[in-house]
């Protein structure tokens, strides 16, 4: 994840955003574990890109190549709609998205004990919190579903961004309830007491710790490019150019492919 | 030692309350099963939440008076040092799992003990043996029912092998035989010479020869000697004039991917009421969704007369979000365009001394009352009602069957999931229980 991040927000280059965001989504798709649904994650960043295209194409107004022009007296988004602001937007998008999956990549590809489990005994209490805090995204979206389907028999009928109050907010609620009962839950059968057994044998088997070492690899690679100013800098304003391939980068991003091809 | 814990004046205040919600406690907690009872929202979660220390070291807020658990100070104690002796199940079975399948989830509590992996896998299988569910310890958490999550709580508490066991509302899931493997497992320990403490709405499931009780009233004991609460199951009554069918199904298979109950005919008439039961797990939560039309039956058909249905979760926060409980119910006549006020159906759940609380700021069993108010005020042609007296003390349940038979003799059609076998026998005209996905009658109210 902290290589994918890095790639990410590290170099405004869309290729390497494009390559993350495909490494990602690779990763994602082939290493999830059973039951985990790939959909919604796909609907929910395919929505946050969407918006974030429309986003800065309505309110950059800024580039040489003017695609339309809409009306002065309209607020904020009354200007020149430019072809830089659509390409600056779909690079930010791509950034965005491949910053998500590699989050929400956390509680799709292992368990949240898992997270407990493969931690060395001192950094158990930052197992745990990243264990309870990857539980949240499903919880969320289970309780969303149930709390959504609840209102709806009592007449709730979405119409405009503020009904939707009457899903969120309990739905947010109950899953914030939830996880303070989960601290507890754990608390009190004694977590963080002492030494802990981990049952399921050695968190870590051989492909865990190719994964591991290449990530690591890419992450260390790629700050020493950005050090040795390797990283290909681009920016669409004033008029949009093509970006440029930097191959020390590129062939460093290749390496978060290799988790989607290990068995 | 004579005693497991001991309170001398001990009371408890919230963090951001006003009132205390214990005050003045002093009481010693013997070897053997105390019975804790009293009304909703009388401070009983909180008094057990003092019992392992997460009251106050967890929740923050003020305390004061003495208390000692397993003769170590509270307020010197910290949770993670009382959980290695005292194991406790909370009210909520979903919320308080950690793993992602049965085995592991049991396995957890005595993985923090750091015992060898030989002695977590004796402790895992019997636990799961003690309370009946040795074939769940590979399913995923997220695929068991509420009652078979409970099971699953209680067995990860009975493999902690705590000197002191302590249970909020154990049984409010259970089905009668998953309660008499609870109650055998309760006095395994109490045979043993350690103590059991349970907050329990129907205490004659837990209860066993020489238990003592405690009742807590308004976060004080109750005098000693008064009358305690229903203690045994009340009568039932006659069958009501049922008119034309209200909803029916036919050839009905229901499931999620693969069916959980195959091929029924079950149907419901105006004014009547019929309850689903069955054993944890036995797929009576499916089949009320599909019922209700949450779910898309796997095959058959559902013919339901038109009319308003209202249907109550068996998690009841999820419907709760507004700043009050007036404005809760009010939320509901909104949106259904009801000519009705909210007072009528609060007062009839004795909640209008509450109108003005958060929802969110009232106890589970006070809570499952604000949500029925939520959705059965007006009156409501169909009425789906999944666990509804989870939670409930005696009174809220007698509140309950007063609203459902006023309901009934308007002519709701009225179906409920239960695990609770009394209530069902007590409400419904029709009992039917599911068993290995089919349907069997196993009552009808006389006329």
């Amino acid at each position: 994840m902290a290589a994918v991040l890095a790639l990410s927000l590290g170099s405004e280059d869309p290729i390497l955003r494009v390559l993350t965001l495909g490494a990602a989504l690779a990763v994602v798709a082939t290493r999830r574990r059973a039951g985990a649904r790939l959909r919604p994650v796909l609907v929910a960043v395919g929505g946050i890109a969407l918006l974030t295209v429309i986003f800065n194409l309505l309110l950059s107004h800024t580039g040489a190549t003017v695609l339309v022009t809409l009306p002065a007296w309209l607020p904020a988004v009354g200007g020149a709609l430019t072809l830089e602001g659509a390409a600056y937007g779909l690079d930010l998008a791509a950034g965005l998205a491949a910053c998500v999956v590699a989050g929400i990549s956390l509680s799709l590809v292992i368990e949240p004990f898992q997270m407990v489990d493969s931690l060395p005994g001192f950094l158990s209490r930052t197992g745990a919190a990243l264990g309870a805090a990857m539980t949240l995204v499903p919880r969320l979206g289970r309780s969303f579903g149930s709390v959504r389907e609840a209102q709806q028999m009592r007449g709730w009928q979405p119409h405009g961004l503020r009904s939707w109050t009457a899903v969120v907010v309990p739905a947010v609620l109950t899953t914030i309830e939830g996880s303070v009962l989960l601290a507890e839950s754990m608390e009190a059968r004694a977590f963080g007491s002492g030494h802990r057994t981990a049952s399921a044998g050695p968190g870590w088997r051989t492909t865990d710790v190719v994964i591991a070492g290449t990530s690591a690899a890419v992450l260390v690679t790629f700050i020493a490019a950005l050090g040795f100013g390797q990283v290909p800098v681009w920016h669409p304003y004033p008029a949009l150019t093509l970006p440029s391939l930097g191959w020390w980068p590129f062939l460093t991003c290749l390496g978060l492919f290799v988790p989607a091809f290990l068995g | 030692m004579s005693n497991f814990a001991r309170f001398e004046q001990f009371g408890y205040r919230y963090p951001d309350s006003v009132a205390p919600t214990l005050d003045g406690i002093t009481l010693q907690f013997e070897p053997g099963l105390t019975l804790l009872t009293g009304s909703t929202g009388s401070g009983k979660s909180t008094l057990l939440r003092t019992l392992n220390g997460l009251v106050p070291h967890f929740h923050g807020g003020q305390a004061w008076g003495r208390a000692w658990v397993l003769n170590r100070d509270l307020r010197t104690t910290s949770t993670r040092q009382l959980a290695r002796e005292v194991a406790m199940v909370f009210q909520e079975p979903e919320s308080q799992m950690v793993m992602a399948t049965a085995g592991r989830e049991v396995a957890f509590g005595p993985e923090n003990l750091g015992l060898s992996r030989a002695e977590i896998g004796a402790r895992v299988v019997a636990g799961l043996e003690a309370m009946g569910i040795p074939e769940l310890a590979h399913r995923r958490i997220a695929t068991l029912s509420g009652g078979q999550r409970q099971r699953v709580a209680l067995a990860a508490a009975l493999a902690m092998r705590p000197r002191l066991l302590v249970l909020d509302e154990p049984t409010s899931q259970l089905d009668d035989s998953g309660a008499e493997r609870l109650r055998e497992a309760c006095q395994g320990l109490v045979s043993q010479g350690l103590a059991v403490v349970v907050a329990e709405h129907r205490p004659w499931r837990v209860d066993g020869r020489g238990s003592h009780r405690l009742e807590l009233e308004h976060g004080s004991l109750a005098p000693p000697g008064r009358a305690g609460p229903e203690s045994a199951p009340p009568p039932t009554r006659t069958k009501r004039n049922a008119g034309r069918i209200a909803w029916q199904a036919e050839g009905l298979s229901v499931g999620h991917q693969e069916p959980v109950v195959s091929n029924i005919d079950l149907s419901c008439r105006e004014g009547e009421v019929v309850c689903l039961t069955g054993t944890n797990g036995s797929g009576k939560t499916t089949l009320l969704r599909t019922l209700a039309g949450l779910l898309p039956p796997l095959s058959g058909t559902i013919q339901r007369y038109p009319g308003r249905r209202s249907y109550l979760p068996q998690e009841p926060g999820g419907v709760l979000h507004q700043a009050s409980l007036w404005e809760e119910v009010r939320q509901t006549i909104r949106w259904l365009d009801l000519r009705a006020t909210p007072w009528p159906i609060l007062e009839e759940f004795q909640l209008t001394a509450l109108a003005a609380t958060d929802p969110r700021d009232l106890s589970t069993g006070q809570r499952q009352r604000a949500a029925l108010a939520a959705v059965l005020v007006g009156a409501p042609k169909l009425v789906f009602l999944d666990e509804p007296t989870r939670g409930a003390d005696a009174e809220s349940r007698q509140m309950l069957i007063r609203v459902l038979e006023r309901l009934a003799g308007e002519g709701s059609a009225i179906l409920v999931a239960t695990s609770d076998s009394l209530f069902a026998r007590q409400i419904g005209d029709r009992v039917s229980e599911l068993e290995s996905g089919q349907l069997r009658e196993v009552r009808e109210r006389a006329a």
